[in-house]
C-alpha cells in the first residue's frame, strides 16, 4: 500500500509509474552500475529530442549525483558506448565514486563544528594572556 | 538674511553659508569628495555642481560659492538653485566618469569597501561602463608612517588629508607634487608624519587611498559590531565607537561629539586595540615562594581574606589608577571604609589636587568647547600636545581664528601654533601671580584669559602652592567669574575627576599614595589598576587590572580585571562631563568587571556591599554623588578660595616637567601595543635625529 502510494505522489523514490510504464513499453535494458541503478535506452532517434533517449532508474531515492561518471557520460550523450558494453578497466588509484553526501550525516563538516562528532580542537584564543 | 529657493523650496539662510550648506539646510542632499565641514574649502572634486539660475550659466560647484555671490532675479525674486535638475545629474555623472577614469576597481580588496565614499556615490552618479580604454594611471604607494596605510593609485585628490594635517594637525608634513592627472600626495621625502592624529586622514579620506595599516585585511565594516563608549587613554574623553567581532576589538572610530573632541581623535584612542589582545590577565594568580602560580579565585580571596584579618586597618591602603571607571572605585571607597582604613588615594603621580579646595580647584572649568571663546591662553606645566592632543587641536583651531596671544610656563615645546615661553619653572609663575610679568597684562586686557594648569606643575612636592599661585593669577586678571572661569586643569588619566569626585583620597590620616608606596608604610596594599607607582618591597600587594605591567610583577595576589571596552563605566573627563561607556566585548578567559570583583571580595571579608548589580552600584553612586546621574553634562564646581590661598607656599625652582614624557606609552594597554611601541621606537628616533 505504501508502495503504491509512494509510486502515485512521489517522484523520488525509485521512478514515478509513467516512466515504469514506458520502461516496460519501449525501453531496453543496457546495463546497471555498481550501485545497483538500472539504465535504459529507447533504439532509434528520438523524433522529439534529435538523438536517443537515454535513461535511468534509481534504486533507492532518486539522485543525480549518484551515476557514476561513465555513465552519466552515456546519458548525457557525450558517448556512445556504454559502460556495460565496453571493457574498460579502472586503475587501482582510481576512486570509487562517491554520490554527494550533503544532506547525509556524512556530509562535510569544517575542523571545529559542532556538528562535527569527536573531540574538537582546543580553542586558540584571540588573545595573548600574560605570564609571570 | 540672504533668501534663495533650493528645489522649490524658499529658506533664508545666514550670509556666510555657502550654497552647499545652504542646500544642506533646505534638506537637499550634495555629494561631495573634497569638502569637509571641519577644513578649508579646496573646491577640487566637482562633485557638489548644481544649477543656478541667476548666477553663472554653467554648473556651480556649491561647495566653493557662498549665497552672498548670487544674483536675485530681475524683479528682486530670490535666486534660485536646482539640486536635481537634469543638467545637475548630467554634471555629476561626468565629473564622476573622470574620476573613474583613474580609480581602479579593486573594491573587492579594498579596505575602503561598504563604507567608501566613492563605491556610495557611484551607486547614484556612476555610468555603467567606461568610455576610457587607455592604460588607468599607476601611482606609487608611499610610505607615510606606522598607522596609515597608502594606496595610492586609488586616490581622487581631494586633498582632504593635506588640509588635515596643516590646518588641524598643523604639521606639514603631507603635501601634493606634480599637476593634474601626476598630481601625487606624499611626505615629500617618505618620512613618517609626526602628528598625534595623524589617524584620522583615514576617516577623512573618501576612498581607499589612506587606510588604517593596523587594520589592513582585518575585517568588513559590515560584519562588525559597533559599540559607542568613551575613550580612556587621555582625560579629554573623546567620543569613540569601538567594533568588535566576536569579543575581539577588531578597530575604534572617533564619533561626532561637539563638545569634546569635534571628530577628531588621536592615535593612542585609534590604534589601541591591539594592545588589548596582548599581556592580559585572564586568570588570578598568588605568589607562592617568591614564584606567581596560577590559581582560583576562591583560593585567592582566601589569601587576601587571611592577610587582610590579620592586619590591622590602618595598615591597609589602596590605590587606583589611571583608567578605571568611577564604579569600581567607588566600590572599593566603599570597602575600604568599611574595612576601616583611611588609606585611600586616587593621585599616584602625586598631583596635589585637594577635593577639599572644592570641585571647581581640579576641572577643567573654562571647558574644551568654551577654548573657542578665550582669547588669551597661558599653559602652567602642560604640554597639550602631548598629554590631550584633541584639545590642542581646539586650542589651535582657536589661535588659527586669530588674534590669541599663547603662553607658557615649563620646557620649551612645540604646540604645533606660536606659543611664548615666559620661563621654566615656579619662579616665573610667582612673577606673573605677582603681577610683575608683561604678559599679566596681556591676561589682564583679555575678557576670557584661559589659564590651563597641567599636571608637571601639580604633581611636584609643592603643587598646592603651584596651584595657589596660579589661582591668584586666575582671580587677578579675571579669569574667576560668573560668565567666565578660565582657571582650567588638564589631567591626563581618564580617572582622575571621577575618583576625586567620589572622595578617593585620604581620609582623616591616612596616607597619600607616595607615603602608602613608601618602605614599611604599610602591610597591605590594593592596587586598583595602578601601574605608574612602584610600591616598596616589604607590603603584601593585590594587584587588580587588566594587563600584566609594573603593578603585576609586584604584585603577591592578582585579581584579572576588564580592560575599558569589556565594561560599562562612568567615566568624567576632564572637564568633570560625565559620560558612560557601553561594553563593547568581554573580558577575557576568567577575568571579571572591576566592580564585581570588588562585591565579591567585600563578601569574603565579611564586609558585603549593598549591591549585586551595576545599577543597584549606579543608584548607591548617585545616591551619594547626585551629579553622576546627569550623563554627558558639566555640574559646575565650586573653588574654595580661602583654602587654595592658604596654600600658598614657597616653590621648588625645579622647570615644570610634563608627565607625559613618551606620548604613546602612558598606561599599560599601550605599553602592550605592538604599534604604540613601534611609533614611540620612531618618534624617539625622530628626537634623536633633530637633536644630532
Amino acid at each position: 500500500m505504501k508502495r503504491l502510494l509512494q509510486l502515485v505522489f512521489t517522484w523520488w523514490n525509485g521512478a514515478t509509474a509513467g516512466t515504469l510504464l514506458t520502461t516496460s513499453r519501449s525501453g531496453q535494458f543496457v546495463g546497471e552500475d555498481e550501485f545497483g541503478n538500472r539504465y535504459y535506452r529507447k533504439p532509434g532517434k528520438d523524433p522529439t529530442i534529435g538523438v536517443e533517449r537515454r535513461w535511468v532508474i534509481y534504486k533507492g531515492e532518486a539522485d543525480g549525483s549518484a551515476v557514476p561518471a561513465g555513465w552519466k557520460g552515456w546519458l548525457n550523450q557525450t558517448v556512445h558506448v556504454a559502460p556495460s558494453e565496453e571493457t574498460y578497466q579502472p586503475r587501482e588509484w582510481q576512486k570509487r565514486h562517491l554520490p554527494n553526501p550533503t544532506g547525509t550525516p556524512g556530509a562535510y563538516r569544517p575542523q571545529g563544528s559542532i556538528l562535527r562528532a569527536g573531540e574538537r580542537p582546543a580553542a586558540t584564543g584571540d588573545y595573548q594572556a600574560w605570564t609571570p | 538674511m540672504p533668501k534663495l529657493i533650493v528645489d522649490g523650496k524658499e529658506i533664508e539662510v545666514p550670509p556666510e553659508y555657502t550654497i552647499l550648506q545652504a542646500c544642506e539646510a533646505a534638506g537637499a542632499e550634495i555629494p561631495r569628495f573634497c569638502y569637509h565641514e571641519r577644513l578649508s574649502i579646496a573646491g577640487n572634486c566637482r562633485m557638489c555642481l548644481v544649477e543656478v539660475q541667476g548666477g553663472p550659466p554653467k554648473p556651480v560647484a556649491s561647495c566653493a560659492m557662498g549665497v552672498r555671490d548670487l544674483r536675485p532675479g530681475p524683479n528682486g525674486e530670490p535666486p534660485v538653485v536646482f539640486t536635481k535638475s537634469p543638467m545637475v545629474k548630467k554634471a555629476r555623472e561626468g565629473v564622476m566618469e573622470f574620476l573613474l577614469v583613474n580609480h581602479p576597481l579593486d573594491c573587492p580588496i579594498c579596505d575602503q569597501g561598504g563604507e567608501c565614499d566613492l563605491q556610495d556615490q557611484a551607486m547614484a552618479y556612476g555610468v555603467d561602463s567606461s568610455r576610457f580604454h587607455e592604460n588607468k594611471r599607476a601611482v606609487e604607494d608611499k610610505y607615510i608612517g606606522p598607522l596609515v596605510r597608502t594606496s595610492m593609485n586609488r586616490c581622487i585628490h581631494c586633498t582632504r588629508c593635506v588640509r588635515f594635517t596643516n590646518e588641524v594637525a598643523g604639521v606639514g608634513d603631507l603635501g601634493a607634487i606634480g599637476r593634474g592627472e601626476d598630481m601625487e600626495i606624499t611626505t615629500y621625502l617618505e618620512h613618517a608624519m609626526g602628528s598625534e592624529l595623524q589617524g584620522n586622514v583615514i576617516d577623512l579620506c573618501p576612498v581607499g587611498a589612506l587606510t588604517s595599516k593596523p587594520y589592513a585585511f582585518k575585517a568588513r565594516p559590515w560584519e562588525l559590531i559597533k559599540t559607542e563608549s568613551v575613550d580612556v587613554m587621555d582625560a579629554v574623553g573623546s567620543a569613540i565607537r569601538i567594533d568588535t567581532r566576536g569579543r575581539e576589538v577588531m578597530r575604534i572610530l572617533p564619533v561626532v561629539n561637539e563638545d569634546v573632541n569635534e571628530e577628531w581623535i588621536s592615535d593612542k584612542t585609534r590604534f589601541i586595540w591591539d594592545g588589548l589582545k596582548t599581556q592580559r590577565l585572564d586568570r588570578p594568580y598568588i605568589r607562592e615562594n617568591g614564584r606567581l602560580r596560577a590559581a582560583s579565585w576562591s583560593e585567592a580571596f582566601a589569601l587576601i581574606a587571611a592577610k587582610v584579618k590579620a592586619t590591622e586597618p590602618s595598615r591597609i591602603g589602596a590605590i587606583a589608577g589611571d583608567l578605571n571607571a568611577v564604579e569600581e572605585i567607588f566600590a572599593l571607597r566603599q570597602l575600604m571604609q568599611a574595612l576601616g582604613s583611611p588609606n585611600l588615594d586616587c593621585r599616584q603621580d602625586g598631583a596635589q589636587l585637594n577635593p577639599a579646595f572644592g570641585r571647581g580647584s581640579y576641572l577643567f572649568n573654562a571647558t574644551i568647547a568654551g577654548i573657542e571663546d578665550a582669547d588669551a591662553v597661558l599653559l602652567i606645566g602642560s604640554n597639550p600636545r602631548r598629554e590631550a592632543p584633541v584639545l590642542n587641536a581646539r586650542i589651535r583651531k582657536r589661535w588659527l581664528a586669530g588674534n590669541l596671544p599663547v603662553a607658557y610656563v615649563g620646557e620649551a615645546m612645540d604646540l604645533t601654533y606660536r606659543a611664548e615661553q615666559l620661563g621654566a619653572g615656579a619662579q616665573t609663575l610667582v612673577d606673573l601671580a605677582n603681577g610683575a610679568h608683561g604678559f599679566v597684562e596681556v591676561l589682564r586686557q583679555a575678557q576670557r584669559p584661559l589659564i590651563i594648569i597641567g599636571q608637571g606643575a601639580l604633581a611636584r612636592a609643592d603643587g598646592a602652592a603651584v596651584l595657589a599661585a596660579a589661582t591668584r593669577l586666575a582671580v587677578d586678571v579675571g579669569a574667576v567669574g560668573d560668565d567666565w572661569n578660565g582657571l582650567s586643569v588638564l589631567h591626563t588619566a581618564a580617572a582622575r575627576v571621577g575618583a576625586l569626585d567620589v572622595g578617593f583620597v585620604p581620609g582623616e590620616g591616612g596616607l597619600s599614595a607616595q607615603q602608602m608606596a613608601a618602605a614599611g608604610a604599610l602591610d597591605v596594599v590594593y592596587l586598583l589598576g595602578a601601574d605608574e607607582i612602584s610600591i616598596a618591597p616589604g607590603a603584601f600587594v593585590i594587584y587588580q587590572g587588566s594587563h600584566g605591567d609594573n603593578g603585576a610583577h609586584r604584585a603577591d595576589v592578582i585579581l584579572p580585571g576588564a580592560a575599558y571596552p569589556e565594561k560599562s563605566g562612568i567615566y568624567l573627563n576632564t572637564e568633570g562631563r560625565v559620560q558612560v561607556a557601553d561594553r563593547a566585548s568581554f573580558p577575557p578567559g576568567d577575568a571579571r568587571e572591576d566592580w564585581a570583583i570588588i562585591r565579591a571580595l567585600s563578601d569574603v571579608l565579611g564586609h558585603r556591599l549593598g549591591y549585586d548589580n551595576l545599577g543597584a552600584l549606579r543608584e548607591a553612586l548617585v545616591a551619594e554623588v547626585p551629579h553622576m546621574a546627569d550623563r554627558n553634562q558639566i555640574a559646575a564646581g565650586a573653588l574654595e578660595l580661602p583654602a587654595i590661598a592658604a596654600a600658598i607656599a614657597q616653590m621648588e625652582p625645579a622647570p615644570f616637567a610634563s608627565p607625559v614624557v613618551d606620548f604613546y606609552l602612558t598606561n599599560p594597554i599601550a605599553r602592550a601595543s605592538a604599534v604604540m611601541a613601534e611609533c614611540s621606537a620612531l618618534a624617539r628616533g625622530a628626537v634623536a635625529q633633530a637633536a644630532e
